[in-house]
């Protein structure tokens, strides 16, 4: 333990010499970033949503309409509250803050135009979900604290997805829904987080093949029990991650395939015992000859997409959404309808450029676990919303997992914003002590 | 970090994966945009099956067959004109190929830029026909509840200016009995464009093009009919006993002996051939429609299935708008303009979207075989049926009376042309069942004709 936190936290002399960002100016002594450009940046997210917002206000019922208008202006307002404190006061760079912004306004605004009653609940977690990135952006600071609480995330995670499969009841085919009163929340989505923080933790030992085991083991539990809950698609998330972080850490690309292989196997002898499964998946490609059966929520998904055209039928007139489950499952199907195919390229395009930061980013991490957390967090993001828009789409098979940060839901805006904090980890401005010593040293 | 770094460098892959993800949706949007957005489960522009959304249909003199009011849609006001216009608009879930189903993504202006916003907001766009739903109605009625199908076009331009198919009815008091009722036998069909029936003796001007193009002295023959013509392996039976006769007197009279002999005489192979030729078993495009092929299989005929045959009995076929095209192309030197009865897509301020005229031609018999076919059909008139049906018409015209076996009565055809430069119109008339040809298909081709000649 001693050995990796050494290792893991004292700067590099390569780093010293070239990794401090070339657009820090030197002022009063101290390391300063221009800030002005984060001003501009959110009024121009604040205009963005407010014309969003105006859009959807005209559609709304009479009982809603005050209080959607509130919790609408609440919520632009958190983003400025957050603004003032991490932009402002701690003249923080606030790039990833704004893209999750920009991204969660889409939500809630589908929210409240299609749940008005629901909005409440989504601005709440957004909020948790913003909460839960900058604690979890400060904890990862420290890589002693990512260290010894390893251990309890991994256990954690086992838990919450051992209950899941102990006390959820089956909904739509699958069950991963811990309810508790009128709550209900998705604990694989909590666990997409430990699972990366596990992950690329334990990977600070690189030569380490017990170590390589140990996670190894974890990530077949993990991937294991989400297949006994039959949520397909979160666990084919899992093991996209756990590749990732596997070839990440290993470097070997061998041993990838071998895996592959060994799941591929794994996936042929479940079809042959529980030709079920397979069955789930069989309109894939053919959701047309299906179309009020199998291919029900593809068919609706791709035609309402065709019926917006390029610039939508606006917020409040689209027809996907009576689809039960569209703001989940189709989430990408009701941006296209209601907003266009234009929007909807740009939030695909967002979630590529997410991935692109924190594989360019990854060469001025400060250390392995940050590019490689950053590095899995954004691989997930992009395969997540690859099985959610294109499941929808009929280009992949559909599993209905949710669109990153657009589908309605709590459970699901929360992890995203925390799997958004491991990129912001990744930059070392966002930790500016750690910057200053690296600079002064 | 270095070896981290160079690894991520693999996540482009997942990065160019996805792209090349948005591209295939993109290009699944291109592709197959229309037709995915055009399902009748749309509920933007669909309700209970019915386009509710864009879209008039007018008929060549501007007449709403039907459009959307109030989110509704609203059919022409006259119970006659709906029913004659019925197979040509289609209902969906019922009938297909109509013009409601074939060219909703015009009507409702659907396209992958604006998706259904001109539907949303300025009523979609008109389709034009180049049908006379009055001619339509008046042919419907001439019909007078037999079953069947009127075809009438312009053979120089292609535009087809009736087309009603029989049973019809009221889309706007649908017969609680349709399903039951003998009576609606085939009302979901439209019979022009996808109807297959015994050609009867209007085959005989395609056994006389192939006897023109193979026999080189047909016209100085004599030919003998005594009642029936003997195969050697049967009889084919004729109508009356007819004597001697020349070729042209035998078409005229429609003498099964001298026909039957004469296929015989050419051979199978020949008359298969001439029957392709002019395009029976084709199917052509009419406004998006594709015709039903005929079928003139001769591979294992006897020399008495050869002569049925040749009469256009054994197990021939032919599609009514084909036998009109035949007609069409014998007026107009072999060639004719392949029909059509969509004229054009407009937006609601009237400038065309999309030119729907065909402007494709189609050569179904050579120039020498057409003026051949047209002085025997024209004589066939004014030797032997009179000008009485055509009155000034100029009119040439063959008609068969084809039997369908059993105790049914046989199948009523006339199909025929006017020679005047000013009126250059084909037809074809087919009622099932509905005996001689010259008494049934000829009253109401008569009157279908008469009435667009006195239009003119």
């Amino acid at each position: 333990m001693i050995f990796l936190a050494k290792t893991s936290v004292a700067p590099s002399r390569s780093m010293k010499d070239n990794r401090i960002p070339s657009d820090l100016t030197v002022r009063d002594g101290k390391l300063r970033e221009r800030t002005g450009k984060w001003f501009f940046l959110m009024l121009a997210l604040t205009i963005i949503e407010l014309m969003l917002f105006a859009s959807l206000v005209p559609h709304l019922e009479k009982e809603y309409l005050a209080q959607t208008i509130l919790l609408l202006i609440a919520y632009i307002a958190v983003e400025w509250g957050y603004y003032s404190v991490v932009g402002i006061a701690m003249q923080r760079r606030m790039e990833i803050e704004l893209a999750g912004f920009m991204l969660s306004s889409i939500s809630i605004a589908i929210t409240a135009s299609v749940f008005p009653e629901k909005l409440l609940m989504q601005l709440a977690t957004t909020v948790v979900g913003v909460g839960a990135f900058a604690f979890l952006v400060w904890f990862i600071g420290s890589v002693n604290r990512v260290t010894y609480s390893r251990i309890f995330a991994a256990v954690g995670a086992v838990g919450l997805l051992g209950a899941t499969l102990l006390l959820a009841r089956i909904t739509n085919g699958a069950k991963n829904w811990l309810a508790y009163g009128s709550v209900s929340v998705q604990p694989s989505e909590f666990v997409k987080i430990a699972f990366i923080f596990v992950g690329a933790a334990t990977l600070d030992r690189i030569q380490n093949a017990k170590s390589i085991m140990k996670y190894v083991i974890f990530s077949m539990i993990c991937v294991g029990l989400l297949f006994l809950t039959f949520d397909f698609g979160t666990a084919l998330i899992f093991f996209a991650t756990f590749l990732i972080i596997a070839f990440l850490r290993s470097g070997d690309i061998k041993t990838i395939v071998l895996v592959c292989a060994a799941a591929l196997l794994g996936g042929i002898g479940i079809i042959l015992y529980k030709p079920y499964v397979a069955t789930r998946f069989a309109n894939y490609r053919h959701v047309w000859d299906y179309v009020d059966a199998g291919g029900f929520q593809q068919t609706r998904a791709i035609m309402y997409s065709l019926s917006g055209g390029l610039f939508g039928v606006g917020l409040g007139n689209g027809k996907l959404r009576y689809i039960k489950y569209a703001t989940e499952d189709l989430a990408f199907g009701v941006v296209c309808e209601e907003l266009g195919m234009i929007t909807a390229a740009a939030i695909l395009i967002a979630y590529v450029l997410l991935l692109i930061y924190a594989i360019r980013g990854a060469r001025y991490a400060r250390s392995s676990f940050y590019a490689i957390a950053a590095c899995s967090a954004a691989g997930l993001l992009v395969f997540q919303a690859s099985l959610s828009a294109f499941g929808a789409m009929d280009i992949l098979p559909f599993t209905g997992v949710t669109l990153p940060f657009i589908s309605r839901g709590g459970s699901s805006m929360i992890s995203s914003w925390g799997l958004l904090a491991f990129l912001k980890a990744l930059d070392i401005r966002t930790y500016p002590k750690v910057l200053r010593e690296l600079y002064h040293s | 970090m270095n070896t981290i770094s160079s690894r991520a460098k693999i996540l482009y892959a997942l990065a160019g994966l996805f792209l090349v993800g948005a591209i295939l949706v993109a290009l699944t949007f291109v592709l197959h945009g229309d037709e995915y957005a055009m399902n009748s489960r749309n509920r933007h522009i669909y309700s209970g099956n019915v386009l509710i959304s864009g879209g008039r249909v007018l008929d060549k003199n501007g007449k709403v067959l039907t459009e959307v009011k109030n989110g509704e849609r609203r059919y022409n006001d006259s119970a006659r004109i709906r029913r004659a216009t019925l197979h040509v608009l289609g209902e969906s879930g019922y009938i297909a190929g109509g013009v409601l189903e074939k060219y909703s993504a015009e009507l409702v202006g659907y396209n992958l830029i604006t998706g259904v916003f001109t539907a949303k907001e300025k009523g979609g766009n008109d389709v034009r026909l180049t049908l006379d739903a009055e001619l339509c109605a008046e042919a419907y009625e001439a019909m007078d509840g037999r079953k069947g199908a009127v075809g009438v076009y312009n053979y120089k331009t292609g535009e087809i200016v009736c087309m009603i198919s029989a049973p019809s009815y009221d889309v706007k008091n649908k017969p609680s009995d349709i399903d039951t009722n003998p009576a609606y036998d085939g009302a979901y069909l439209n019979k022009f464009i996808y109807g297959q029936y015994v050609p009867g003796s209007t085959f005989k001007t395609v056994t006389a093009a192939c006897a023109a193009e193979n026999i080189p002295d047909i016209f100085a023959r004599k030919f003998y009919c005594s009642g029936q013509y003997d195969t050697g392996d049967g009889v084919v039976k004729c109508n009356d006993v007819h004597g001697e006769l020349t070729f042209e007197q035998a078409y005229n009279r429609s003498c099964n002996a001298v026909f039957a002999q004469i296929a015989n005489e050419v051979g199978a192979k020949k008359l298969e051939n001439a029957a392709a030729r002019m395009g029976v078993k084709s199917s052509f495009e009419i406004s998006r429609l594709n015709t039903a092929r005929g079928s003139v299989d001769l591979s294992k005929t006897s020399h008495t299935d050869l002569g049925w045959a040749g009469i256009g009995q054994y197990t021939d076929t032919v599609n009514p708008c084909n036998m009109m095209m035949l007609a069409g192309a014998i007026a107009n030197g072999g060639e004719t303009r392949i029909p059509y009865f969509v004229d054009g897509v407009y937006s609601t301020e009237g400038a065309l979207i999309k030119d729907e005229k065909n402007t494709q031609t189609q050569t179904l018999v050579n120039t020498t075989t057409a003026s051949v076919l047209k002085q025997l059909m024209r004589s066939t008139v004014t030797d032997y049926y009179g000008e009485r049906y055509f009155p000034d018409m100029k009119m040439a015209a063959k008609t068969g009376t084809a039997e369908v076996g059993g105790e049914l009565s046989p199948h009523s055809w006339m199909f025929g042309f006017s020679l005047r430069e000013d009126f250059p119109y084909a037809f074809s008339v087919i009622i099932e069942n509905g005996g001689s040809g010259y008494y049934g298909a000829g009253e109401v081709a008569s009157q279908v004709m008469r009435s667009l000649f006195d239009g003119k």
